[in-house]
């Protein structure tokens, strides 16, 4: 069994044009835990760093700060070329992500190869086939002998699947592993992701844009803006219950049929502006969603501090200044509303006021005590 | 040679790219590796090159053996063809063929002797540069760069100057061309590398622990290999041709037999002068002939890199947007259905055309309803009617895209057009403006707009689009029926503002405007849609995706559309901006009254937005409803399953499950190809199959 713990990630990306050189933080502070047989989402539109993330836990880049350790059962730490039997990737593009040039038993035996999991030609053949079998591909030796181009999108992903899980992975950092497919197959390559989990106790980073998947295959989590996590807590909490209002806006953003919204809902809608131009807001420790912000405040462009409601199973952070009386005791929580309506105005509208009322006086020492994390 | 990017993996997937997956994916083939996919397509331009330079090296490689010794001297100088010499013989009385023979084997020794050289050089610095980045890159792309800017044919007169001539054999040139030759395509290599190693099976590998000289060597190498092959060939005939000039000028390799050397002794023995064609003919012709040999080999490997380069075998349709001939009151196209279709309907519009073009309003007469949704309730007055529409891709074999779709839609409608990839919903939209290109035919069907009367320059007279000419049909597009184009963010020139783009629309269609109404038409229209008119002379890369978009649209509302096709408008857009121009989609909709064709694979988005949907699979249609039917009452199977493949974000979590597949797995799915009912053999694992 292995744990996988980010600590702080940070990574930059240097932008050079011309002569100058610009910084771009891709990934801001970011912190989780991956545990065996639970399942964490990462939620966030594009650019917002999550496949960044990805990247630097499968070590396909280097971060500029902080740690991606792999603990096994024991409590040791997994580094070196170990570290690649414990943590695998499933990449978004099953078009992009197998070599045209090889057959599919190929993209099988060289990771069985490589971590010594099978020796000789027969036993690698029949490791590869059982690998087949168990993402539902048979016969398994008719497929093996395919090239890519020969399977539909959603076989190529179970293929990469079952090449994540050859050399014995623990941990598998699936990077919207359903978002290049069909509509009709997405839910049976996340079942059978669902399926593998739990046979193999597997701890899973599970990527996605799409916030419905995100709540019914993942235990936690994580809504990522601009390279930071804006909001964490238990998936049916963050869905149902959003705090923040980045979540809140996606929530009521998602075409939802269930909710019985009409056109009416759609047209009414609760506009935050999108972005003008491809130029984030300047940055800075501020919140990096003010510039769309429906709550936004003068406040907003302090450093932002956590806040978490419940605990343990049930802890529910948001990263926003809407919540900074309530973290005092001052005020009950203004969200808990619900997605469906799309926002609940009157009590951010309330928590607006206070805040603008109460924190000038209060926030320097709220910044240096709370804020801790976010200072760093 | 700069535009390689794409090559590799689209070389692949010619059976994964059609439509239906069907072709080049029988059960049971035995897969070849990846080789095949590098054997070159039989082309009658292969077969002659091949043949050319098959003969010549042939020659080159048997000729010596059969010939003399080419330098025997003989009495006979200077004899025609004919007379016991093939080919005559020089001043000196040699033979010419057996010198030729010679000089074939010399030159094609040179010739691949630099190619290899050449091309394992090139290989080197290119692929370990373009792979390893960083500083080893910047050194060898310096150290190539340097190599190409030093002009080849002087420095090799110098070198050859500098050894003495009785030292220079063969190699000493062959070399010598080798060192000035691979800088090009160590270039082209590098690219190709650095497009190579961002893929994402490149990552895969990596990820898979595997060591980099292998992440070359079998990830990204034999993905080279086409490029690879074509500049050997490219080395092959620049070497040869080099050599000759260089051995015509007197500075080739000593003692040694080439082509070069012959045309040089030939020019020496005055052999133009005296008009002894036999001399100096045959070696002239056989470096054309070679070099025009591999020139035609590389031709088909380029093929193999780009695709795109191949020649679409092409059905009876010549230009592009061409409508068959086929088309009409002939019988149905064979699988189109056409037993759903009384006779007379199929012949509709054709018959009631006159030759002024008008139709009288089509949908009176056809009993079925075939081209109304069902449960609709307030008919409205129709803008577009699509009937019995087909259109067969004319390739070997034959795919029939879109079957037997009829469609109307009324005016300021939200037609929702919903179905996954490859189920014809972008060629019906093509096929409706006319654009579809070559291969695509429209072979049946017919498509009939009802302009709109009197007011905004409307006739109120019927336009069958399909019969238009090509000047009727340019000024039809746009000013009545405009589209938004799949992935239109990116469609947007980059070096044009955004007010030029505008502008450019308008001084096309509607030349009588001055400069001052367009201008304020262009500001107009960008109000329309939410951006700020200030953002005119904006270029695109300064707006964000959600404001190109919106840019989009109102370079689609700048002539007052009647009805605008909307091809996945907002697939690549984040959901709250998606979200928000849906919302302008239709505020424009009820301000300015125009119809909707909105094309999407997401069918939730569909059920809050459109009047109507039609749910497409296979190129057929097979449900047509309101959109509340579609959503309470969905009748077809498929439309079932697309519905059940989006969870509910607030639904009851119990519903939906996330444990798995109990018991054993399904039915043997059968991979590269679709069963009979035309579902796609992923979802025969009924376990997985979500509940709903």
């Amino acid at each position: 069994m292995t744990t996988l713990e980010v600590r702080d990630l940070v990574k930059d990306f240097s932008l050079r044009s011309g002569l100058r050189h610009a910084r771009f933080r891709a990934v801001d502070r970011v912190s989780f835990t991956l545990v065996p047989g639970r399942t964490v989402a990462l939620v966030g539109e594009s650019g917002s760093g999550k496949s960044t993330v990805a990247r630097v836990i499968a070590r396909l880049e280097k971060p500029t700060a902080g740690t991606v350790t792999a603990v096994d059962a024991d409590g040791g730490r997994i580094g070196g070329r170990a570290y690649r039997h414990h943590v695998q990737m499933v990449f978004q593009d099953p078009f992009a992500s197998l070599n045209p040039f090889h057959t599919v038993e190929h993209h099988l035996v060289r990771p069985l190869k490589l971590h010594g999991r099978a020796h000789g030609r027969e036993d690698l053949r029949r490791r590869a086939e059982q690998l087949l079998e168990r993402v539902n591909l048979t016969p398994a030796a008719s497929v093996a002998g395919r090239r890519p181009h020969e399977l539909s999108g959603g076989q190529r992903q179970r293929v990469a699947i079952a090449r994540a899980l050859a050399p014995g992975a623990r941990v598998v950092i699936a990077d919207e592993p359903v978002s290049m497919l069909d509509v009709s197959i997405r839910l049976g390559v996340l079942n059978l992701l669902a399926r593998l989990q739990r046979e193999d106790r597997l701890a899973v980073l599970y990527i996605t844009h799409d916030l419905a998947t995100a709540r019914h295959f993942s235990d936690e989590i994580l809504v990522m803006y601009r390279g930071r996590v804006v909001e964490r807590g238990a998936a049916d909490d963050v869905i149902l219950t959003p705090r923040h209002p980045y979540t809140r806006l996606l929530a009521a953003a998602a075409p939802d049929p269930e909710s019985g919204r009409g056109r009416a809902e759609l047209l009414a809608g609760n506009g935050a502006p999108e972005p003008a131009t491809a130029t984030p807001p300047p940055a800075d420790s501020g919140c990096a969603f003010r510039d769309r912000c429906p709550h936004a405040m003068e406040i907003c462009s302090r450093p932002v501090p956590e806040h978490t409601a419940g605990a343990g199973e049930r802890s529910h952070t948001a990263l926003c200044w809407l919540y900074a009386d309530e973290a005092r005791g001052a005020r009950p929580a203004p969200a808990g509303t619900g997605a469906a309506t799309g926002a609940a105005p009157d009590t951010a509208g309330r928590a607006r006021t206070g805040a603008a009322t109460d924190t000038p006086t209060n926030t320097p020492t709220d910044t240096a005590g709370r804020g801790g994390t976010a200072e760093r | 040679m700069t535009n390689l990017s794409p090559a590799v993996v689209e070389t692949a997937e010619p059976g994964a790219a059609s439509p239906d997956g069907a072709p080049g994916a029988a059960p049971g083939r035995k897969a070849a590796g990846g080789w095949r996919s590098l054997v070159p397509r039989w082309s009658p331009k292969l077969g002659v090159g091949l043949g050319l330079v098959a003969a010549i090296a042939l020659f080159g490689l048997l000729g010596p053996l059969l010939t003399g010794d080419p330098d025997t001297v003989r009495n006979s100088g200077m004899a025609p063809p004919g007379d016991g010499f093939l080919l005559g013989t020089t001043q000196t009385g040699q033979d010419v063929f057996a010198q030729l023979a010679h000089a074939t084997r010399g030159s094609l020794q040179i010739g691949v002797l630099v190619g290899v050289l050449a091309t394992a050089l090139s290989a080197l610095f290119g692929i370990i540069g373009g792979y390893a980045g960083g500083a080893v890159d910047e050194g060898f792309s310096l150290f190539s760069n340097v190599m190409l800017v030093i002009p080849g044919l002087p420095l090799v007169i110098v070198i050859a100057g500098f050894v003495p001539a009785a030292q220079r054999g063969w190699w000493t040139i062959a070399v010598v061309l080798a060192i000035t030759g691979w800088a090009a395509s160590s270039r082209v290599l590098r690219a190709q590398t650095l497009s190579l190693r961002n893929r994402d099976y490149v990552a895969a590998a990596r990820v898979a622990g595997e060591r980099p000289w292998r992440v070359v060597s079998v990830e990204i190498l034999p993905n080279l290999l086409p490029l690879l092959a074509s500049q050997f060939v490219f080395a092959v005939i620049l070497a040869i041709l080099s050599e000759a000039g260089l051995s015509f000028l007197g500075l080739g390799a000593s003692n040694s037999h080439t082509l070069g050397t012959m045309l040089y002794y030939a020019q020496n023995g005055f052999a133009l002068q005296r008009e002894a064609w036999w001399w100096f003919v045959p070696p002239g012709l056989v470096i054309a002939a070679f070099g025009c040999g591999l020139s035609l080999i590389n031709f088909s490997i380029d093929e193999i890199i780009n695709p795109r380069l191949r020649n679409i075998p092409r059905g009876r349709a010549g230009l592009p947007g061409s409508v068959s001939a086929g088309r009409g009151p002939v019988a149905p196209a064979p699988g189109a259905g056409g037993g759903e279709r009384p006779g007379g309907d199929a012949g509709g519009p054709e018959t009631a055309d006159g030759p002024e073009g008008t139709a009288g309003p089509a949908g009176t007469s056809h009993p079925e309803g075939t081209a109304h949704p069902e449960g609709a309730g307030v008919r409205r007055d129709p803008v577009l009617t699509v009937r019995g529409l087909d259109v067969v891709y004319a390739v070997e074999p034959p795919v029939h895209a879109v079957r037997n779709v009829s469609l109307t839609l009324g005016r300021g409608e939200i037609l929702g057009l919903a179905g996954e990839s490859g189920c014809g919903k972008t060629t019906l939209a093509y096929a409706i403006n006319r654009l579809h290109r070559p291969p695509a035919e429209v072979t049946a069907g017919s498509v009939v707009f009802h302009d709109r009367p009197g007011a905004g320059g409307g006739t109120g007279r019927d336009i069958d689009v399909l019969a238009l000419e090509s000047e009727e049909l340019r000024a039809f597009r746009w000013s009545k029926l405009s589209m938004v184009f799949q992935g239109a963010m990116n469609a947007l020139n980059p070096v044009l503002s955004v007010h030029d783009q505008l502008d450019d629309v308008l001084t096309t269609h509607r030349p009588a405007m001055t400069r001052a109404e367009r201008a304020a038409r262009c500001a107009e229209v960008l109000r329309l849609v939410g951006v700020d008119p200030r953002r005119l002379d904006s270029y695109p890369h300064e707006l964000s995706g959600g404001m190109r978009q919106r840019v989009m649209i109102a370079m689609a509302l700048l002539l007052d559309p009647q009805v605008m096709i909307m091809d996945e408008p907002t697939t690549a857009l984040d959901v709250v901006v998606q979200r928000s121009i849906l919302r302008e989609i239709l505020r424009f909709r009820d301000e300015l009254g125009f119809a909707v064709v909105f094309i999407t694979h997401d069918l939730p988005l569909l059920l809050e937005l459109s009047d109507h949907i039609a749910v497409m699979r296979d190129g057929e249609v097979v449900e047509y409803a309101t959109a509340e039917r579609i959503k309470e009452h969905p009748r077809h199977p498929y439309t079932r399953k697309l519905l059940g493949s989006f969870p509910s974000l607030t639904g009851e979590r119990g519903s939906f499950i996330r444990t798995g597949e109990p018991g054993e797995p399904g039915t043997p799915g059968r991979p590269g190809e679709r069963d009979r009912d035309g579902l796609h053999p992923d979802e025969h694992h009924p376990d997985e199959r979500a509940p709903r």
